[in-house]
């Protein structure tokens, strides 16, 4: 296959295409050329010429995220979109942002900032991810318990096909029913059905004030807490509970919960008040505010997604649960798992040291008894070969083998990466 | 029906099938029990079908889509027939499946916030059924005392409540559903993100066309602590419209933030009498805040100085559940007021972006003008969702036609500013030709590779939402891909 590049030479520039060594590739990618089209018609050029060639494609934004999701049957040709990084529109007035899908999070955070606008997702690794990375992969966080996941926040997307055509689907408006909802079925779709190429979400105003509300103690009192919270009428910006290692790690005893709230500033101390007065004595608490507030947050994601790999042999993963059961699964995980349940969605991270197959198929267990899912996101490729990595547990595989096989017919796209073997 | 109309399908061993699989009382054939089923809520077009189906239960619902497989014949669901755009417009020759009867709240699990329903199920009824513990379902739109769930999440239903809390797909965690083919899947689940594709988010929105929902998990919401209505009267449009951009540029989202102009505030005071909306204002904006005590006094008192700064003329403000209910009154009641004072009224559903409301409303005034219709303008503001209405009379000849132009005029409008051709009431047969000004062919095929995922034999819904090159003629016909040969017959 060296001859991809050659063969890519012939559509795009030479100064776009380069070997595969430029990337952090996990061991068991080994493409013959990595491409970094520089505009949308780039892209759409490459896709169709990968098509003609049927090559099999990977796509990536900054590229390290590669190692999660299903380890797959090999691919020819990874397409970066790091430089498509440019705004197109940031309408101010109504807040919302079309992007290409290589502009990095962290990038346009201050430029939105500057109009008291944010996008509302913290994804893992946020001065990376890249907006065609998150969407992919679904990924956000504590941010999930008031502006929802990616799927409530994007509202138009344009793609390019397996065939190198350019597609589109939703629009740049907030409201809008118009043709079928193609944002959701991208959205948390690896890169197998196309490679997304601009994005525009709907943005929210900044708050003024902010606080955070620490909760400790142990596992019965804090399970209730939470259960009076769910029947408060409080409205955290965020709201997560915290395995004992977790904790730990900020410096707390037991069980935390921790609690965001946003809003002006009379709104805020309201709230702050209100759970103060439903936490009882067999729980302490702490409020933080100013830089606190902020960095209590901040370290939660470093410890899940630490920057430098501790462990080589640790696992991610993400877990759903109905939010009335966190606490309860969270004391039964093994001691020294990191783990993050949000309150509101009871979608989770959690991180262990090592883990065997048999671990993270009772872990499933746990999670699928009650309704939910457990999906390996980090693991070694030898775990990753003996588990299943996605833990479906529905019905519904072969509605989304007829999609694959409509998007992508020849099997190109991010080839067994995807729930399902797809 | 003329000789040409007959049918070309034997329908009585079909009708035998179903009356084996559901017993004949529930399926429908004499002329007039059908007679109400021959349109939704868009009346200015009727078909019969060719029998209509009331299924209880998932399993029965399948065995019906079974049969129409087996036979090849197409399907249309229906809820409660309150769409404006004719998604549940029976099809000639087609089976019209009734899910109103199918209306049971199978689940209510407080812990978790969630409510398990059928598809018949009334909207408000959720609400009701969760108020007492102090919860409420958000989607509400301004027909949620008729309409069904299924319908809303067919349409992803919004209503006035949608600014803060999101539209109908912001708020179904799973579905049960009835493929195309028969069988049954469950898509999404208890807990949101399942692996896999969204499905559920793929299949809210889209019309009846991929399926039947048969269950639909719901979220549920705490109610909150304190509302808060505020009227505001504008002696302009602008001022209105530039008051809306402030609230949302301080960093304020309220509940609900709605627009009425001078036309319809006067047509609802003729009608409902509020004695609440001042007459000679040019536009008014009614705006509901709510959360705990403290924030919303404070949010009220900005976004009334906001308003005040904005040129606003008076402001009055409703805290007492009464009160509000008062001021809201009229605009719930705005559709009804238009066909009080009108034979007939053709509502229109258009997106523009929030900043573009003063240009598009003096546009919109102009078309009115130039196609000699008046125009009233009711509105979800805050998301610059439009609902021009069009009064005119249907037994004056040619009259419907030029509304549908103007209706048409005004949907490129919204196109050209960057807006949408619909916001919620969905496109079903009546836009699905505006389609193509809005998509290009690679989007509408692409588009059209879902439906052939889900329905490679067309036959739920098939002549709704995507354009088809015989209806909609050259705009669609690069997008041959969703009228496959076999469905030439319809
Ligand atoms: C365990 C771990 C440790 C890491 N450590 C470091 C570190 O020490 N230092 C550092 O700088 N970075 C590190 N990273 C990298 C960091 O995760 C990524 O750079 C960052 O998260 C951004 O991801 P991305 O947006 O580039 O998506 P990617 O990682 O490139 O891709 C994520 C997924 O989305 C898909 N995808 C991406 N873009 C598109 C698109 N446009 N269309 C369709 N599908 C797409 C991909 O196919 C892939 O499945 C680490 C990552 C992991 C997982
Ligand atoms: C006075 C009035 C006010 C309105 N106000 C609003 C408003 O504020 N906001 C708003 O969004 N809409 C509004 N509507 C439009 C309408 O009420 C909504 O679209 C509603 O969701 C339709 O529900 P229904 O049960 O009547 O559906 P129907 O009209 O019966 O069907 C609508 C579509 O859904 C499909 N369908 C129905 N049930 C199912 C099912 N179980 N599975 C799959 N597909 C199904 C049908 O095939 C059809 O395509 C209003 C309508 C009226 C008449």
């Amino acid at each position: 296959m060296a001859n991809v590049a050659e063969t890519l030479g012939e559509v795009v520039e030479r100064d776009r295409i380069l070997p595969p060594a430029s990337l952090h590739l996990p061991d068991h990618l080994t493409p013959a050329a990595v491409v970094y089209p520089a505009t949308e018609a780039e892209l759409s050029a490459i896709m169709a010429c990968a098509w003609e060639n049927s090559w099999r494609v990977i796509p990536c934004g900054s590229g390290s995220k590669l190692s999660w999701g299903g380890v797959g049957s090999g691919v020819d040709l990874i397409v970066s979109t790091a430089r498509l990084d440019q705004v197109i529109d940031h309408a101010v007035g109504d807040m919302t942002l079309t992007a290409q899908a290589g502009a990095k999070l962290a990038d346009l955070a201050p430029r939105l900032a500057q109009h008291n606008q944010f996008l509302a997702v913290d994804p893992a690794y946020p001065e990376q991810a890249t907006l065609g990375g998150i969407v992919a992969t679904a990924d956000t966080g504590s941010l999930r318990q008031r502006y929802g996941g990616l799927r409530d926040l994007l509202i138009g997307i344009s793609f390019v096909r397996f065939d190198g055509a350019i597609a589109k689907a939703g629009g740049r408006v907030v409201k809008n029913v118009a043709g079928y909802d193609l944002m959701k079925l991208l959205t948390g779709s690896y890169g197998s059905l196309g490679i997304i190429s601009q994005l525009t979400f709907r943005l929210y105003p900044g708050q003024d004030a902010s606080k955070t509300v620490v909760v400790t103690g142990a596992v019965g009192e804090m399970e209730a807490l939470l259960s009076a919270l769910r029947l408060s009428p409080l409205t955290p910006a965020a709201l997560d509970i915290l395995s004992p290692a977790l904790a730990n790690r900020l410096g707390y005893e037991g069980f935390a919960l921790i609690a965001r709230f946003q809003s002006i500033a009379p709104g805020v101390d309201e709230q702050v008040e209100s759970l103060l007065a439903m936490v009882g004595p067999a729980l302490s608490a702490q409020v933080l505010q100013g830089a606190e507030d902020e960095q209590v947050w901040a370290e939660v994601g470093a410890a899940l997604f630490p920057m430098f790999e501790e462990q080589n042999e640790a696992i991610v993963a993400k877990v759903g649960l109905p939010p009335a059961k966190a606490v309860t699964w969270l004391d039964q995980l093994p001691s020294g798992s990191l783990a993050r349940i949000h309150g509101g969605s009871g979608i989770g991270t959690v991180r262990l040291a090592a883990a065997t197959a048999d671990m993270v198929k009772e872990l499933r267990r746990g999670c699928t008894i009650n309704q939910g899912y457990f999906t390996l996101l980090e693991a070694p490729l030898s775990l990753k070969k003996s588990v299943d990595v996605w833990g479906y547990s529905g019905n519904a595989l072969g509605v989304m083998k007829a999609i694959k096989a409509q998007f992508d017919p020849h099997n190109c796209l991010s080839p067994g990466r995807f729930v399902g073997g797809l | 029906m003329t000789v040409a109309e007959r049918s070309r399908i034997d329908w009585v061993p079909i009708i035998d099938a179903f009356s084996v699989a559901l017993g004949s009382d529930r399926v429908v054939r004499r002329k007039e029990e059908i007679l109400v089923y021959e349109c939704d809520g868009l009346t200015s077009y009727r078909q019969r079908p060719a029998v209509v189906v009331l299924p209880k239960t998932t399993e029965q619902v399948a065995a019906v889509v079974k049969i129409c497989d087996r036979f090849q014949v197409p399907f249309v669901a229906r809820g409660a027939g309150t769409g404006l755009s004719g998604g549940a417009l029976p099809i000639a020759d087609s089976v019209l499946i009734v899910t109103a009867t199918m209306n049971q709240i199978l689940s209510v699990d407080l812990d978790n916030q969630r409510v398990v329903v059928q598809p018949g199920v009334i909207n408000n009824w959720v609400t009701q059924a969760v108020s007492g513990a102090g919860f409420y379902y958000a989607p509400d739109p301004s027909s949620q005392s008729v309409c069904s769930v299924g319908g809303n999440v067919a349409e992803n239903s919004g209503g006035v409540h949608c600014l803060k809390y999101g539209v109908t797909t912001n708020h179904v965690l799973g579905l049960k559903v009835v493929l195309p083919t028969g069988d049954i899947v469950t898509l999404g689940g208890e807990v949101a993100e399942t692996p896999g594709y969204d499905l559920c988010g793929l299949f809210v929105g889209s019309e009846g066309t991929l399926g039947i929902a048969t269950e639909i998990t719901l979220r549920i919401l705490k109610a909150p602590q304190s509302i808060q209505v505020l009227l505001a009267d504008f002696t302009s449009v602008e001022a209105a419209g530039a008051a809306v951009s402030a609230i949302t540029s301080a960093g304020i989202i309220p509940a609900g933030m709605e627009m009425m102009d001078n036309f319809s505030l006067n047509a609802v005071e003729d009608v409902v009498a509020t004695n609440c909306y001042p007459r000679d204002a040019a536009a008014i904006l009614l705006i509901e805040i709510d959360g705990l005590p403290a924030e919303v006094t404070a949010t009220g008192d900005r976004i009334a100085d906001l308003c005040r700064q904005n040129g606003a003329r008076t402001i009055t403000i409703a805290t007492e559940a009464e009160e509000r209910l008062r001021l809201w009154k009229g605009r719930k009641a705005a559709f009804a007021a238009m066909g009080k004072l009108s034979p007939d009224y053709y509502v229109q559903d258009g997106v523009i972006p929030r900043t573009q409301l003063p240009y598009v409303l003096k546009e919109i005034e102009a078309l009115g003008d130039k196609h000699g219709y008046r125009v009233a303008n009711v509105f979800h503001a805050g998301d610059g969702n439009l609902h021009p209405l069009i009064l005119y009379d249907n037994a004056i000849p040619g009259q419907l036609e030029q509304v549908e132009d103007l209706g048409g005029d005004i949907l490129k409008l919204c196109v050209r500013v960057g807006g949408s051709i619909s916001g919620e009431h969905g496109i079903g047969a009546d836009k699905r030709c505006y389609m193509p000004d809005m998509f290009s062919p690679t989007d509408l095929e692409t588009m059209g590779w879902v439906r052939q995922a889900l329905d490679p034999d067309l036959l739920a819904n098939p002549t709704k939402l995507l354009p088809s090159p015989r209806t909609c003629g050259e705009a669609a016909h690069s997008i041959a891909a969703v009228t496959l040969p076999n469905v030439e017959h319809f």
